[in-house]
This record gives structure tokens, sequence and C-alpha cells, in this order.
């Protein structure tokens, strides 16, 4: 199954969606299992990609190629390296668990799966999308059940969080879609190949006007990070969004994001990418290192003063976003692997975050902080992996983010020390909320109103473990992630350095 | 060539005249027998407009490329193209019109069915016309048909004043295009085309300034055909007033016709494509962007507080012209060629929305957005959904035909290196995308109070529906052939 | 100036000074009046270009056919007062637009070069036009016809009496 693997991830859920769209709308049991049953064939398929790929080719693999719009040289082009990989797996992963934790859902239950399936579509298409007009045709079909699933079945302020969601988004990708097309008729001959497009652009641009590009390319993405300030969105959109939506969201629709990034800006613009921008420091500076820097303290701020606490696990998104971008702004071996690495593990464990909430919401019907008190002696199974889950988000060593967080801060510190110093302090403040939250919430005196609350299920219990496991194992072990992506990272950061020449000041005054 | 041998390039025109004296005859005969309210006119005038895009599509493989009756009309590509585009504007319009709770059954219905065609015939003419006195014939011929189609409903008010609206703006708008005609026949001493161009490439350098006022005369008419920023403000009211699948007529035909008339005004008559040296020298590149920009930007913002939902697709359509207009502004093939994909997809999801409008209008008797509050739970879930597609179409995002009418105007934009303008062309998108789905949300995501009446459809009714949305569909993934289509049609006949 | 274009700036200006006698007039009769005006001096230019036939014409359908008429529907109808209810919007901007556009206009038509015909002995035009319609001008004199039959069934539609559904 080799050259169509990857299609077959993509079109598997697409199939899924079809047969649930004619089942009766009211066998919802039928509906939910076979949403299950669609998400299944990606994961295995991504095990077994985990197996087949080849880490030292750092050039595409499990490619499938044909011409799909040949008068305006569009191709149907998808394949996957060591960038995209991790994210493919995630994609599938978190798919298949959140099929479960949507089995809650009662209102137009056949609407909701049908979407669910068309999401993943899109996700998995964006990821191994190499051709940029597929590419583009996967990230905004992504938009569309998201709208739907944000605004049909989220709370209550679901059609300000779902509208906005969408115009955030979309004004990023109509600022993308123009640099497409500069892009495609810049290039000799015309093409639409993000593999090629790098060499075929390489002296084609004047460096102002690549620099214009990325930082509209970047806008586009930025939004998705999402970084300050094009991140008002997302604390509207994950806290009405359905639980499973905000594990989508969160865990995966972020990464897009930075991995838009890596991708296109990179691999695209490489010389614009290390271009002086202002004050002597280079585009990815001022961009990347010093915005993702003003992510992890803004984050951490907004995150100590929430209320709610699915608005507290959203603003640590943020935070943690920030360490991605600062991460990949390093251009050191330990930078952009950390921060790949720091995409997976944010997955992994915000998803855990955002399936916790949810299942406190389902038993207490709010989310207030405040409003609990010793759950510990109440639901301690729940409250035994919501600590693990908040110490993994703290990046406590031996759990998974430790190393990614590490391995950022100091592939960074080789670069931008200052900057290092104050995202390093940021720890404390991440400490801080969520240990706070944590006291608030789990110790303490219990609240007599849920003296009754019921245990942590095993339907709940059969989300979270595996995304504990990994956590654990990551922490403990990274080397396979970090051998899987990091050849490929390691030449694309060569590529950007490469091309950059010659270097910004301040890369040589770093050294 | 002369008139006799023209009649072989001039299928459609004649089975469309043919199928008019046949609806009035038979209109007559039923009159005479006191038969009221017969289903055969409507069926007659079907069958006509059939044949006619029959007719057309027989002449898509005919590769000549010809003067017809004497420097008259010209027969291309080009012009076939928009022939075939214009019969399947007018079946759609009878075909609507046959399930109408505004046309069918009421009075002078064989009338109103021989007006929707004669409009039809004058469109087709307007896409053919390579001489002034032909263009502006033809363009009155449609005007005149319009006025009345608007006006039909007698005991609406708004479709009265709309009619008189239409009219005096159509006065005015076609005042200043003969007159500016008068100007250029003036300066070239010719009325056909060809010899306008030949006339142009002559003109000395103080008599561009005339020669560009008689452009901007011109344009005044042809503007507001396609419904252009400053000569759009008939088209809201004319959009509402109107019975809606006159509404969808004008929006989809009448506007597809005005740009055939422009384009081939531009690029043939004025050779804005060839290496004319008068037209570089008037400032026409950065009268296009203005009026390109400013009818995205305005109708766009207009359509946002829209309550009404003709009114709203009014606005839209508006914008669309706008986007449309950014092909023309690109003054080369590449151009054309986008702005006929364009109107080609325009016509697929603008014709599916205002037809989901009158089957809503068919059920509940509203036009106004919050008549279709939670429309998707109460039973019209299909509908919904099919206008969802079509809106969302309208605001471009893929994988729907939209988008790639959308991606091939800016793409042809990019490549002339208007970025700015497509830049505000992009961003508009993002605009309009807040007033489609502002209708969306309306439909799904409110909830149906209880003064809402569930609603039924027949499946029957929503044939054509489900057609349009399908194509919708198919055309965001597969739209190769279409290209080729265009390809070809793009090449405009020039002398 | 040759006596031609003095009479013809003659001709023009009592034809555009009737048709601001139309448009501004305050009572309908009066600009029912001031109409004819403007159709005899545009008649009377046809003439002086030349074309008899045409001047003829015009006089026959617009003065003889269509004035009497609209003097009919005038006289006809109820209230002949017409009410302006938005007077004072846009008068001064508005002269100030066709000022402008009028100074623009006449620089721009002074400066061009226009082609000009070579004024041939006066003569007969009539069976010149009939030649044309059914030669040169074959299909627009069809295609008008139909059109007249179009505005024919719209004026049907426009003033039918109301049927009781």
């Amino acid at each position: 199954m080799g050259h169509n693997v990857l299609s077959l991830m993509i079109f598997i859920p697409l199939a899924g969606m079809v047969v649930i769209l004619c089942l009766p709308s009211r066998a919802h049991g039928v509906i939910r299992w076979m949403g299950v049953a669609a998400t299944v064939p990606p994961l295995l398929m991504s095990v077994w990609l985990l197996e087949h790929f080849d880490p030292q080719t750092t050039a595409p693999q499990f490619v499938q190629r044909f011409a799909w719009i040949p008068a305006y040289h569009i191709n149907y082009f998808v394949g996957i390296d060591g960038i995209s990989i991790t994210m493919v797996v995630l994609t599938a992963l978190l798919c298949f668990l959140c099929m479960f934790a949507s089995f809650g859902i009662e209102k137009a239950v056949k609407g909701y799966f049908a979407l669910f399936l068309l999401l993943e579509t899109g996700m998995i298409g964006t990821f191994v999308a190499l051709d940029f007009f597929l590419f583009f045709v996967f990230w905004e079909l992504m938009l569309l059940p998201m709208y739907f699933l944000i605004g049909v079945w989220g709370g209550p302020r679901r059609e300000y969080a779902a509208i906005k969601f969408f115009l955030y988004t979309l004004f990023g990708s109509v600022l993308m879609l123009v640099a497409i097309l500069y892009f495609y008729f810049a290039a000799d001959p015309h093409s639409f190949d993000m593999t090629q497009l790098g060499a075929l652009l390489a002296k084609k641009i004047p460096l102002d006007v690549q620099v214009l590009l990325w930082v509209a390319l970047f806008i586009g993405f930025a939004i998705k990070i999402p970084a300050f300030p094009f991140h008002t969105w997302l604390p509207d959109a994950h806290v009405e969004a359905p639980t499973a939506i905000s594990v989508i969201l969160a865990g995966i629709l972020l990464k897009m994001g930075t991995y838009g990034i890596l991708r296109i800006n990179y691999g695209i613009l490489p010389a614009a990418t290390l271009a002086p921008f202002w004050g002597g420091h280079s585009v990815a500076f001022w961009l990347l290192a010093a915005l993702g820097t003003l992510n992890i303290v803004y984050g951490a701020v907004c995150a100590m003063a929430q209320e709610d606490l699915k608005k507290l696990v959203a603003y640590s998104s943020i935070s943690h976003m920030g360490y991605v971008m600062l991460g990949m702004a390093a251009f050191t071996p330990q930078g952009i692997n950390g921060a790949v690495l720091q995409m997976f593990n944010h997955g992994t464990i915000t998803a855990m975050l955002f399936l916790l909430v949810g299942v406190i919401y389902d038993r207490a019907h709010h989310r207030q902080i405040s409003g609990f008190g010793g759950l510990a002696s109440i639901v301690p199974v729940y409250t035994g992996v919501t600590g693990f889950a908040f110490f993994a988000a703290m990046g406590l060593p031996g759990l998974s983010a430790f190393i990614s967080e590490a391995l950022v801060l100091l592939g960074a510190w080789q670069q931008y020390p200052g900057l290092t110093i104050v995202a390093a302090s940021a720890v404390i403040l991440t400490a801080g909320y969520l240990l706070w939250a944590l006291q608030r919430m789990y110790l303490g005196q219990p609240n007599e109103k849920y003296l009754g609350l019921a245990e942590i299920n095993g339907r709940e219990l059969f989300t979270l473990v595996p995304l504990a496991a990994i956590v654990l194992f990551l922490g403990i072990y990274p080397t396979p992630i970090l051998n899987l992506q990091s050849p490929a990272l390691l030449r694309l950061n060569e590529q950007v350095q490469q091309a950059a020449a010659p270097p910004p000041p301040d890369s040589i005054a770093a050294r | 060539m002369d008139a006799t041998q023209s009649l072989r390039y001039f299928g459609p025109e004649l089975v469309l005249t043919a199928a008019i004296m046949a609806v009035l005859a038979l209109d007559l005969g039923l009159t005479a027998r006191g038969i009221e309210r017969s289903r055969w006119p409507g069926i007659v005038a079907l069958a006509g407009a059939a044949a006619a895009i029959g007719s057309a599509v027989r002449l898509l493989r005919v590769p000549a490329r010809e003067w017809l009756f004497g420097r008259m009309l010209v027969f291309d590509g080009f012009s076939v193209y928009f022939k075939v585009l214009l019969g399947l504007a007018l079946l759609a319009a009878v075909w609507m019109s046959l399930g109408s709770r505004e046309v069918r059954g009421q009075p002078n219905e064989g009338e109103y069915f021989t007006l929707l065609l004669s409009s039809g015939l004058a469109m087709l003419l307007m896409a053919a016309a390579a001489n002034l006195l032909m263009a502006y014939l033809s363009l009155e011929f449609a005007s005149l048909t319009s006025y009345v189609l608007t006006g039909f409903l007698r005991h609406n008010r708004r479709s009265a004043e709309a009619a008189l609206k239409y009219l005096i703006y159509g006065g005015v708008a076609s005042g200043a295009m003969i007159y500016g005609m008068s100007w250029i026949f003036g300066l070239t001493g010719s009325m056909d085309y060809a010899g306008i161009a030949a006339g142009i490439a002559q003109l000395d350098d103080p008599s561009r300034g005339a020669f560009f006022l008689a452009l901007v005369l011109v344009l005044a008419g042809f503007g507001y055909k396609v419904a252009s920023v400053p000569f759009h403000m008939w088209a809201p009211d004319v959009y509402t007033g109107a019975p809606i699948p006159v509404t969808a007529f004008l929006a989809v035909g009448s506007k597809a016709a005005g740009f055939a008339m422009l384009l081939r005004f531009f690029h043939f008559g004025v050779g804005a494509a060839g290496p004319v040296g008068a037209v570089t020298r008037v400032p026409l590149l950065q009268l296009g962007t203005l009026l390109c920009a400013a009818t995205m930007t305005l109708g766009n913002l207009a359509a946002l507080s829209q309550q009404n939902m003709k009114r709203l697709l009014a606005y839209s359509s508006i914008a669309h012209a706008g986007y449309a207009l950014l092909g023309f502004v690109v003054f080369a093939d590449a151009g054309v060629q986008a702005v006929l994909f364009y109107l080609t997809v325009y016509y697929i999801m603008n014709l599916g929305a205002f037809w989901v409008v009158m089957l809503i209008a068919n059920a509940t008797g509203h036009e106004d957005l919050p008549s279709y509050r939670g429309l998707a739970w109460r039973g019209g879930a299909l509908p919904a959904l099919a206008l969802a597609i079509f809106l969302f179409s309208l605001a471009g995002l893929p994988p729907l035909a939209g988008f790639v009418g959308k991606f091939y105007v800016f793409g042809a934009g990019v490549e002339r290196g208007l970025i700015a303008l497509v830049v505000v062309g992009v961003l508009n998108s993002v605009v309009s995308l807040y007033y489609y789905v502002r209708v969306v949300k309306t439909m799904f995501l409110d909830e149906p109070r209880a003064e809402d009446a569930p609603v039924h459809f027949a499946l029957n009714d929503l044939a054509a529906v489900g057609l349009l949305s399908a194509a919708t569909l198919v055309l965001g993934i597969r739209f190769d052939w279409l290209l080729a289509r265009v390809e070809t049609a793009r090449r405009i006949f020039a002398g | 100036m040759p006596v031609t274009t003095a009479v013809f700036y003659l001709l023009a200006a009592v034809t555009l000074g009737s048709a601001c006698g139309v448009a501004f007039g305050t009572n309908i009769l009066y600009s029912a009046f001031a109409l004819m005006g403007t159709f005899l001096g545009v008649a009377a230019i046809f003439v002086l270009l030349g074309a008899d036939f045409l001047g003829v014409i015009q006089l026959f359908v617009y003065v003889g056919g269509i004035l009497v008429l609209t003097l009919f529907a005038v006289m006809l109808t109820h209230r002949i007062d017409v009410q302006v209810s938005n007077r004072a919007v846009g008068r001064l901007p508005g002269l100030v637009v066709v000022g402008v556009v009028a100074t623009w206009m006449i620089r721009v038509a002074r400066a061009a070069r226009w082609t000009e015909g070579q004024p041939g002995p006066p003569a007969a035009t009539t069976a010149g036009i009939g030649d044309a319609f059914l030669g040169t001008y074959v299909l627009p004199f069809e295609v008008a016809s139909v059109v007249l039959l179009a505005a024919l069934i719209g004026a049907i539609v426009v003033s039918r009496k109301e049927v009781k559904g």
C-alpha cells in the first residue's frame, strides 16, 4: 500500500462521512461507531507509516502525484517528510480518541459525526499536501466543518465564537492566497509544487518583496498559531467549542500555523527568513522569536487571571505555542528539533487537558475554578489523571514537555540569550497558574454540592490513557521521534541559513 | 457576409424569435377559447429556450469567425459561449417561473413569457453585437423588456416602484452611452468595431481627451448593465421588487450580457489587447481599477446589514460584478478567460441561491432573513444545505466552484501585476463571508421559535437546486473541461 | 461664422432651452408644450444636415403623434400638478457637477480632431434610406420591429386592468 497510503488516510474519513450521511438520522449508536470505524484505518496507517518511514531521506516519502488541472499546472501531490510525519500521526490519533469523546453529543448526531470526519480529511490533507493549491484547498476545507461544529454544538456564545474563528482564519488565508498566486506566476515554469518552489524562486523575487510575502504568509499562519496580537479568536473558540472540538483545535489546528511557517515560509522563502527587518534584527527574530516570547509570557499571565478552567487551558495553549515559535526561530539543531517536538507534545498534553475539562463539565455543567474544591477526595482517579496532565503541561522532568521545552530553550540560548531568559522565567508563571488552579479545585474543603460527583468513567479513561502513556514515554525516551524528524529539520535549517548570506548582524553577534 | 448567408450562424436567435411568436399566438388562442391559467405558454417557452440552447451548442463546434449581416454582428467562439450561457440563464428563468407563485397562474402569464423570451433574444444579440448601432439597439431592447418584467407584480407597490427606478436609471445611463457613442463615431468615422479600432489607431494626441471622455460615457451604459459602481443604484430596488425568476435572470443573464458587450467593445473596438497607442495613453487602466475596487467594496459593505434575502443577493451581485471587473481590468486574453470562467461559475451558484430563495418564498411567503430562522431544523434541511453550499461558494471557499472562479480572476490580476487590486479583492471576500455566513447561521445555528411554522418542500421542486449544488461541488474539483472551453472562447474576433 | 453654423447654434439653443423648460417646469402641461420646442428643434437640425426625410418623420411621429398623445394623457389625468417632494436636494451640487463636466467636455471637444463627411449637393434621401433598411441595415431594422412588438406587449402588461383572480 506504499504509494497510496496517504491518499487512503485522507479519503477514508471522507468515505466514512458519505456512509454516515446515508444512515438514518435516528440510529445514533450506529452513527457513532461508524465514526469510530472511519478513524481507525488512518490511525493504523499512521502506525504503519512510523514503521516504514525512512528518517535518513529528507525528500518527501510515500509520494503520490498526478496531474489534476494540467492547464494550471495543478497536481494532486501528497507526501510526508520529517516535518509532517509526527503531525500526521498526531492527527490520526487525536481524531480517533475524539470520536469517543464525542459520544456524549445528543443533538443532530449525524451531522456532527459527518462534519467531524470531513474535518479529519481536511487536517490530514493539509499536513500531507505538497502542492500549494491542494494545500490551500485542504486548509480552507477545515474551516467549514469547524464553523458548524463550534456553531451548532458549542456553548452559549457559540455563534459569536464560530464566526470570529471563521473570519479570522479566512482573513489570514486570503493573504496566503495572494502569496500563492504570486509564487505561481513568479516561478518559471509556473508551479504550485511546494518542494520545488523554493529552488524555482531563489533569485526571481527581490528580497524586499520576499519579505513582504513572508509577512503575508506569516499573518495567515500566525492567526492559526495563534500569535499575539492575532490570538483573540482562540479563547472564544476554545471555550465555546464542544470538548472534542476543543481538543482538535488546540491539538492539531494550532500546529498548522507553525507547520505552515516551517514548510512554506522557511521552505519557499528561506532568504527572507533571516533578512534584516528592523533595528538590525532579522525577520525571524522579530516575528518568531520576539513574538513567541511575548506569547509565552502573555499567555501565561492571561491564564493566571482566568476563572474558567477551559479558558485557562486555552490561554496556556497560547503560552506553549510560544515555545514552538521561539525554538524554530533559533536556527540551531536543538531549537528546531525542540520546536517540532513541542508541537507534538503540546498536541498530546493539551488534548488531555481539554478532555479532562470536558469530563468535569459534563458532570457539573460549569467550569468555574472557584466553584469546585476538594475534588481530590470525591473523584480521586480523575484528580490523579488531572494532576498528571497538569504536571506534564508544567514541563515537569520525566514528562514529554520537559524535553521539548528544554531543547527549545537550549537552542534559543545560543541565539537570543535575552529572550531565552524571559521565556525560561515564564515557566514559573506556568507552574503558578496550573498549581493554583489545582489547589483551588482539587484540594481544600470539598464543595458540598459536588459530593455525589461521579468518577471518571471507562470511556473517558480510554481517551486519556493512551495520551498519558505517550507523554510519559516521550518524557523518558524521546529519541524515536527525534530520529524521525531530525534529518529533515536539520536540512531545512541549513537551507535557511545558506540562503541568508551574508548572515544578518544579530546572528553573528550572538555567536 | 450578407444577410442570407449569415442566417446559418443565427440559429439561436431565429429559434427564440419563433418561440416568441409561438407563445404569443398560443396565448391568443387560449384566451380566445376562454382557457385561463394554462401551463402551455410556459412549457412552449421552456421548449423554445431549450431549442435555442441546442442550436447554440451546435454552433460551439463551428470554428468560423465571421462578420454577420454586413458588419452588424460577429460570429466567434466568444459570442457562442455567451449564447450558451445566456440560453441557460433563460431556460433557468423560465423553469423557475413555472414553479413561482408570483408568476404561475397570474393574469398576463402569456405576455410574461413572451417578454422573458424577448429579453433573452436581446441578450443574445448583445453578446454578438460588434457595431455601435446593434450594441445600442440590443441593449435598449434588453432594458425595455426588463423594465416591464420588473414591474410584473401588479399588486406589489415595490415592484412598480422598482420598475420606475429601473427605467429612469436606464434612461440616464443609455442616454450617456449613446452620447458617448456619437463622440466615438465623430472621432473615428465608423460604427463597426473594426473601423473604430482602425480610427483609434490613427487618433492624434489632442483628440485623446475627447476619446477618453467618450469611453467614460460608454462605460456608463455598460456599467449600468453589469451593475457596477457608480451605476449600481438601481440594482437593490429592482432585485427586491421584481418577481424572483426575473431577479435571477437579471442577476445572471443581464450581467453576463453586459460583460459580453463590455469585453467585446474594449478588446475589439478599442483594441485594449492590441498595441494601440491611443489606449495606452489614456488613464483607462486607472479608471477600471477604481471602478473595480469601488464596486467590490461598496457592494460588500452595503450587503452587510441587509435583512431581505433578495436585497442581500442584490448587493452581493454588485460585489461579484466587481470581482469580474478585475478580469476586465487585466485587459488581456487571460482576463477575458477569467471573466468567462467567473461568469459561468457565478451563473451556477447565484442562480442556485435565488432558486432556493424562491422555494422558501413559495413555502413561507417571506423573503426576509428572520423567516429563515432555524430552517434546517423545521423541515427545510435540504434547501438550507443547498443554500449554504451556494453562499459559501459565493464567498469563495474551496472546494466549491466559487473559489475556483475567484482564484482564476485573482490569478489573472496577479499575473498582470495588479497586486493591490487583488489584495482589495481578497479582503473583500473576507467581508463577504460575514453576511453569507449570517444567512447560514440563521438557518442552522438559530433555533426555530414557536411562531416559525414547519415547512415542507416537495422533492421534485428541489431537483433543479440539487443539480446546481452538485454542479457547484463538481466544478470546484474538476474544472479543467471548463477551462478548455473558455480557452477557446476567450479569443475575441478582431476584424 | 458661416450662416449654417449660426443657424445650427440657434436651433441648438432652441432645442436645449425647451428641454430645460421640460425638465424644470412646475406645471406638467407647460412641460408638455415645451417638449414641442425640443422636437421641432431636432427636426430642424435634421433638415439642416440634409436629412429631409428624417426631419419630416420626426415632425410626424414625435410632434404629430407622441406629443399629442402625451397631451391627451396629461389632460385626461385628474391631477396634473406635480409635487416635487425633495426640491432642495442636489440643485447646487448638481449645477457644480454639470458645470465641471460641461467645461471638460467643451475643452476636449474643441481640442479633438473630428472626422468630417464631405457635404454633397442637397438631394432627396428617402430612397437611400429605404435601400439601406433592406440592405446594409436589414438586421437592425428587423430587430427594431421585434423591439416594437415587445414594447407593445409591455405596454399592455403595464396598463392592463386588474383581473379578478
